[in-house]
Order: structure tokens, then C-alpha cells, then sequence
């Protein structure tokens, strides 16, 4: 090692096959101290985290996603190609700790051959040892290290046993820093011509990763276009065909270990029907997969709808009762508002998602690290790729019922990048809990309380149909897409079905953690920034014509001889309706008026961009009610909180005098709110989950075109 | 010409046979890097509630594969 090296920390990383239980392990050693970041241009989480040996050398330890091999069939596989490709990428190790399950070490050494070949320090952790000695299997470590040439260690990191002979063998990896001194797969003639070819050409130092280049040369990020030309024209002149080599070589690598693997391990009588097969013969059974997989779905929706109603009503309350608090105790000014309506505000709006976004995180991790999942992708692959997403799509629609947010993030495990866009783009048409305010005003308003065929309730039938809305623009959106979105990207299957296994809690607590953080500080941003330019835009006017609709109110108030508080109101919807909101909300009575909307409408509309539920409250302020009166789930049970609407039966349109909430109106409002993007949460989150602004600007604007087009056709249909 | 060999998509439910080769080279590379090789023991498990997706064990690995993917293997039986 030179000077220079020795100075700065040492990366290590955490490379092998999914379900090798490396993550678990990159837990087991970093624990809290890990961040997750994107490897640039594409939305896979990098994990990082740092450790001490038992020197106190500290060092920083990557957790590569899960690969088979350095022939890449997924995005999360591209990366590790990528990496591996290039010794100057910032995540390039100086030493590798390769993670193979040893109760199936014969499926889970190509990768390991490969990175051998690469000649980094490397080292074998054969992971699983509890499950090894429950069934009975033996394995030669002394033997196996001798045949592969690196030093190997039997581990848990379920119990974490051996995990200090681990680290001391990672400690002694970096002090040698031993290169593997031969390589494992003889190049063919052809490999050879091309590897030294591209050696003498492009500059690398390896013959295997000249190789590397040969075959990954059209899509690897960080090469000069020169050097890609360059490989190009090698590899078409000495007439390369990558996917024959890439078999071919896998299987002579297969032929090399395979007879390895078999004098090092010593395995029970041929697999015996285990307990995943008699758990599974229910669970992915032709009726009863999916009933219990609808009972599953089912249980989550009830939690993130319900239970996690009273954490959110607590938060909800707690930042109202410091806002009032604060407003009484702080001197009336524009900044004391901007802390109580603006910052305040957006923090609740933020923090108000935690509950659910840790709770169903909390579910899917938990199915997820049992094994469920894979088994859920298996049964409704074929279902949900008709609509152009894949069988994990379909956790994400179902949790989209309660709240679109945790459902975009909870899209982070859709392997195929295509079908993840999709199911990003489209679950938001699925009813959330956030619309449901909206549709209880309006149904409420008008749709008459009447039975059909004697027991179905009219509006409970026009409830589900708003449901049945959602589901139908969101499915007919996915099957669009997949027949116009373009992918270089080839679609498959072929997905490992885990062993059951208990879940690892800690793993479990570290995910809710960090989706919770993700959410709160990237997301939340955001989502504050809007709030406080939502809130400015209510606030303020042009000029001096807040205070001048102000003086209007108190006068028309002492003319009409108004209460204080009912002056109050008069003030505030005479002052939203002034404000760069009001305005807003005016200029565009032109464009929404063919759907049937008023002016008021649309600063609500404008207003409850945010967040949907704030339509209401916007209406009680603009039809001088006071925000206490907005808040009407039900009239029957509580006839003062009908007030909203019976002040909404008797608005009437300024120029015609025609009543303004006319059942085609309202059915038109209802179309509009439930294809709408109208939650800025929502934008916030497809933002960071597709790492631009233009998968979010796309879905408003073709969400809000949807919208406008639907409720025009349904104003029409019904006037 | 008729078809000699039969692929995994034909076999039935707990019938067993060995693969022979992949047909389609993209699947090839992703399933062989996966282990399933020429020789694998292959047994069909079940198919899938809503269509055709097949639930295998290769080498006593479970995997879960579409219908093309299953076409593609061919077996000996």
C-alpha cells in the first residue's frame, strides 16, 4: 500500500447474489451508522455505512444490490458491472467481502469467479450457518479456501456468529492486501484477441476487464466517447458476439466450481419436502393464494386507513394547539402568520404521513423479509403486466387506496425500471383517503339520499363508483403506457422464491427508519416549500388591496350590524378573495366555467392543490363561515356542521343567478378531484422516488388535462 | 418439422426432467447465471392463480418463471 492510500479510509464492499443475507450482514456491521444514496442517473439505493475493526482502523463499507453475475440482466445488476468496470468509480473497493449462501454455495459462486478474475482482495463469507447445521450440512472452509485461493469464513449474520473472525479476517485482507494470484476462467482465442486488443487501445490493466469492456461498452456510463468508439470498432471488427461469450463462459465457469463445491460440501439427503413447500402449497395456491394474499391486503389497508388515523389526528392536533398558542402569545405581524399558517402548516402537512408511511413499511418489509413478497410477484405477474407493471405492483396500488405517498415509495423493489415508472405514474388515480372529504361534501350536496332496487343507497353506490373510477384510470393509464412508453430495457421474470424464514427485526426497524427519514427530510422539503408559497399566496395581495378589501369588510359589517366574529369571516373570505390566491382563482373562471365552476371554485381548486382535503376549508372561509364549520363528515349526526352545504345549495352564479352547485357541477368537481393530481406530497415523492422533475411535471399535467377533459364531459352530460 | 423436445412450459405438475439448453440467449444468460444450467433437475411445481407462470424448482432452488421463459428451457422428457 502506498503512503497516500494508507491515509484515507478503506472501502470495502458487500458483493453476492440476492437473498445471500448481505444486507442483513451490512446491518449486522453498521447499524445506524449507514446512509442510502442514488448511484447517479438511476433511482437504486447505495447503501454506505462505516465500521471499526478490531485494530480501530475504521472503514467505510458499501452494500452493492444484489447480482447473480457481471453480466447484467437488471438495473441493480448494471450497477455492480458498472462499478467493477472501472476502477476509478468512486465506489470501486479496495477489497471485496463476497456473501454466498452456503446451503446453496453451488448456485452462488459465479459472481465470486468473476471477481476473482478482476483480481481485487477478496474474501468468502459463507452466510446461513444456523440454517446449514438445522438441515445437517457440512462444509470443508480449510479445504474450499485452498481450492478458491481466498480466505473463507462460516458465518451468521442472523445470530451473528463468527462475526468477530470475520472482521479479523477483513482486518488481515487489508493489511496483505492480497491479490487473487491466478485467475479462474481461461479467455477463449477470440476473448484473448479482444482483450489484449482492447488493452493496447483502450488502457485497461486487466485482461478480464478489457473483456468486461468489450461486452459492456454500449451502455457503461463513465466512458469518453473516443474510448467507446474505440471498443465498438474492436468488437465489431473481430465480430463479438457478447450474449454467446457471456453463456458460454458462465458455463465454463459453472464446470470449474461445480466439482469444487462438491469435494468442500457435504449435503443432506436430496432436498426433502420442507416447510417452505407445505407453506407454500397453501400460499400460492390456485384459491387460496389469493384469498389469503386479499386477507393480507387487506389487513395492511386497515392499518395504514385506520389505526394509523389516531398517531395522525394526535400530530394534527398537537401542531393546531402550538399554532394557536403561538398566535396568542406572539404580537399580530405577517411573520407570526408566516410561522403559524406557513411553516407550521407544511410541517404538519409533512409529519402527518409518518404514521402510515411507517406502518405499511413496516407490513411490506415484514412480507418482504419472510419471503411473501416473491410469492405475491409470482401470482400476479401476468395479471398486472397486461397494464404494463409487475407482480409488486399490486402492493402499491392496494396501499395507494389509503394514501398515494408511502404506495410511491413502497415501488423502490420493482426491479424493471418500466414497469416501475408506470406504477408511479398511475397510482395516484386510486382513491386516497385525502379525497374522501371532497367526495362526502359533494355526494352529500347532491345526490338524494334514496334507495335503488330498495337496499343499495344511491350515494353509497355513487361512493363506490367513484372508487371504481380511480381503479379504471389507473389500469387503462398503465395499459397506455406500456403500449407507448420506449425501453432498451428487456422485461423477465425468472425470480428466485426465497426460503421462509423469520423476519430480522432489525433489518424491519432500519427500513421504517429510513423511508421515514427519506420521506421527512428529501420529500419534506419540498412539500414545505409549496406549503409556504400556498400560504404567501393567500396571505398577500398586489398593492395596498388586502388592507383596502379589509376596510370593505369592517365597513359592509357595521352597516349590516355583523357579530365580531362574524365580521371575522367577512374579512377573511373579503381578503382570500383579494390575494394573489383570489386573483389566481379568478383569472381562471374562463377556463373552468365550460366545467362549470365559479371563480370560488377555483380558488379552491388552486388552493387545495397542496392537498386535497383543504377544498373544503377554503369554500367555509370564502363563503364566510370560519374555518370551524369547514370540518362536515356528517350532516345527519351533526346537523350545525351542515352548514357548508346548505351554503353551497344556495351560491348562486354572479352574471346568470343560476344555482351554482347543480348536480352536474358537482359531478363534474368529483370527476376533477378524482383524477386530479392535486397533492403536492404526492409530486414530492415521485420526485425523489424517479430522481427528476420530469416524471412530476409530466403526471400533473397529464393528470390535470384527464381531469379537465373527464369533468367536461360529465358537466355536459348532465346539464 | 416437428418439435423433438419438449420444454419446461409442457411439463406437468410434480413431473421431473433434466434441462438441456436455453433457446433464447438473453434468457439464457440471465437463467444460467441464475444456476439453471444444461443438466439442471428441473421439477414443476404449480402454476400460478391468474395464468401462466410457473412455479419450478431447479437443483431444489425455487423459481418463479413466465411462460416464455418456460418455453425456453428445453427438458429430456
Amino acid at each position: 500500500m502506498t503512503a497516500m492510500q494508507a491515509t484515507r479510509t478503506p472501502k470495502i464492499a458487500l458483493v453476492g447474489n440476492p437473498n445471500s443475507g448481505k444486507s442483513t450482514l451490512f446491518n449486522l456491521l453498521t447499524g445506524l451508522r449507514q446512509k442510502t444514496g442514488n448511484f447517479p442517473g438511476v433511482t437504486v439505493d447505495i447503501k454506505t455505512g462505516r465500521f471499526r475493526l478490531p485494530d480501530g482502523q475504521e472503514v467505510e463499507l458499501t452494500d452493492l444490490p444484489g447480482a447473480y453475475s457481471l453480466y447484467p440482466t437488471s438495473a441493480d445488476e448494471r450497477i455492480v458491472a458498472a462499478v467493477f468496470s472501472n476502477p476509478s468509480d468512486p465506489h470501486h473497493p479496495d477489497a471485496v467481502v463476497y456473501v454466498a449462501d452456503v446451503t446453496h454455495l453451488e448456485k452462488h459462486l459465479l459472481l465470486l469467479t468473476q471477481l476473482l478474475d478482476l483480481r481485487l482482495p477478496i474474501l468468502l463469507a459463507l452466510n446461513m450457518a444456523d440454517a446449514a447445521e438445522a438441515i445437517g450440512l457440512k462444509v470443508n472452509t480449510a479445504k474450499l479456501a485452498e481450492k478458491l485461493g481466498v480466505p473463507v469464513v462460516l458465518i451468521s449474520s442472523r445470530t451473528g456468529e463468527n462475526l468477530s473472525k470475520l472482521l479479523l479476517e477483513i482486518e488481515k485482507l487489508l493489511q496483505e492486501h492480497r491479490h487473487p494470484s491466478e485467475g479462474f476462467y481461461p479467455l477463449d482465442e477470440q476473448e484473448k484477441n479482444i482483450s489484449e486488443a482492447i488493452r493496447l487501445n483502450a488502457g485497461a490493466d486487466n485482461p478480464y476487464r478489457a473483456l468486461l469492456l468489450a461486452h459492456h461498452h454500449a451502455w457503461l456510463p463513465d466512458l469518453s466517447e473516443q474510448t467507446r468508439q474505440t471498443l465498438s470498432a474492436i468488437t465489431s471488427d473481430k465480430q463479438f458476439n457478447s450474449l454467446k461469450h457471456q453463456v458460454d463462459e458462465t458455463l465454463e465457469r459453472y464446470d470449474r466450481f461445480t466439482p469444487i463445491v462438491q469435494a468442500t460440501v457435504q449435503h443432506p439427503p436430496r432436498f426433502p419436502s420442507t416447510t417452505t413447500d407445505r407453506i407454500d402449497a397453501i400460499l400460492t395456491h390456485r384459491w387460496f393464494g389469493p384469498v389469503i394474499f386479499g386477507l393480507i391486503m387487506l389487513l395492511i389497508f386497515q392499518a395504514i386507513y385506520d389505526w394509523s388515523s389516531i398517531p395522525m389526528d394526535f400530530i394534527e392536533s398537537s401542531f393546531a394547539w402550538l399554532s394557536n398558542t403561538l398566535r396568542a402569545l406572539l404580537p399580530e405581524h405577517w411573520a407570526t402568520r408566516l410561522l403559524t399558517d406557513g411553516i407550521l402548516t407544511g410541517l404538519s402537512g409533512i409529519l402527518v404521513f409518518v404514521p402510515q408511511i411507517a406502518i405499511l413499511f413496516f407490513l411490506i418489509t415484514l412480507l418482504e423479509e419472510v419471503g411473501y413478497m416473491a410469492r405475491v410477484v409470482f401470482m400476479f405477474d401476468q395479471s398486472m403486466r397486461r397494464f404494463g407493471m409487475g407482480g409488486r405492483s399490486i402492493v402499491s396500488l392496494i396501499s395507494g387506496g389509503a394514501c398515494a405517498v408511502p404506495a410511491i415509495m413502497s415501488s423502490r423493489t420493482i426491479g424493471n425500471w418500466k414497469e416501475r415508472l408506470i406504477t408511479i405514474l398511475v397510482t395516484p388515480f386510486i382513491t386516497c383517503s385525502a379525497r374522501i372529504p371532497v367526495y362526502v361534501i359533494l355526494i352529500g350536496l347532491v345526490v338524494p339520499a334514496q334507495k335503488v332496487l330498495g337496499v343499495f343507497s344511491l350515494q353509497g353506490l355513487t361512493f363506490a363508483s367513484m372508487y371504481a373510477l380511480g381503479v379504471f384510470a389507473a389500469l387503462s393509464t398503465g395499459y397506455i403506457l406500456k403500449k407507448i412508453m420506449r425501453t432498451r430495457e428487456r422485461s423477465y421474470l425468472a425470480l428466485e422464491l426465497p426460503v421462509y424464514r423469520m423476519p430480522h427485526w432489525r433489518n424491519l426497524w432500519l427500513t421504517v427508519w429510513e423511508k421515514v427519514s427519506a420521506f421527512v427530510f428529501e420529500a419534506g422539503r419540498i412539500i414545505l416549500i409549496i406549503s409556504i408559497v400556498l400560504w404567501a399566496s393567500a396571505s398577500f395581495g398586489p398593492g395596498s388591496s388586502m388592507d383596502e378589501a379589509k376596510a370593505r369588510a369592517r365597513t359592509e359589517a357595521a352597516v349590516r350590524r355583523l357579530s365580531p366574529e362574524e365580521t371575522e369571516s367577512l374579512i377573511a373570505a373579503y381578503q382570500l378573495e383579494a390575494s394573489y390566491a383570489g386573483r389566481i382563482g379568478k383569472a381562471f373562471e374562463p377556463v373552468i366555467r365550460p366545467l362549470g365552476y365559479d371563480w370560488k371554485i377555483g380558488i379552491a381548486l388552486f388552493t387545495s392543490f397542496a392537498a386535497r382535503e383543504v377544498f373544503a376549508g377554503t369554500l367555509a372561509v370564502l363563503y364566510q363561515l370560519g374555518d370551524a364549520e369547514a370540518d362536515i363528515t356528517d350532516a345527519a349526526e351533526n346537523p350545525t356542521k351542515a352548514t357548508l352545504r346548505q351554503r353551497m345549495r344556495d351560491e348562486k352564479f354572479i352574471d346568470t343567478g343560476k344555482p351554482v352547485y347543480t348536480l352536474a357541477t358537482a359531478l363534474s368537481l368529483l370527476v376533477f378531484y378524482a383524477l386530479a393530481m392535486q397533492c403536492a406530497s404526492t409530486l414530492a415523492v415521485v420526485r425523489r422516488e424517479t430522481g427528476s422533475w420530469k416524471w412530476p411535471l409530466l403526471q400533473f399535467a397529464f393528470m390535470t388535462l384527464l381531469a379537465y377533459a373527464g369533468a367536461w364531459v360529465v358537466y355536459n352530460l348532465f346539464i | 418439422m416437428l418439435r423433438r423436445y419438449r420444454t419446461v412450459e409442457s411439463l406437468k405438475a410434480r413431473e421431473c426432467a433434466r434441462a438441456l439448453r436455453i433457446e433464447d440467449p438473453f434468457l439464457a444468460s440471465r437463467l444460467t447465471a441464475m444456476g439453471l444450467l444444461p443438466g439442471t433437475l428441473i421439477e414443476m411445481i404449480r402454476r400460478a392463480p391468474f395464468g401462466h407462470t410457473y412455479y419450478i424448482k431447479a437443483d431444489g432452488v425455487r423459481l418463479a418463471l413466465r411462460k416464455e421463459e418456460a418455453q425456453s428451457i428445453l427438458v429430456d422428457a
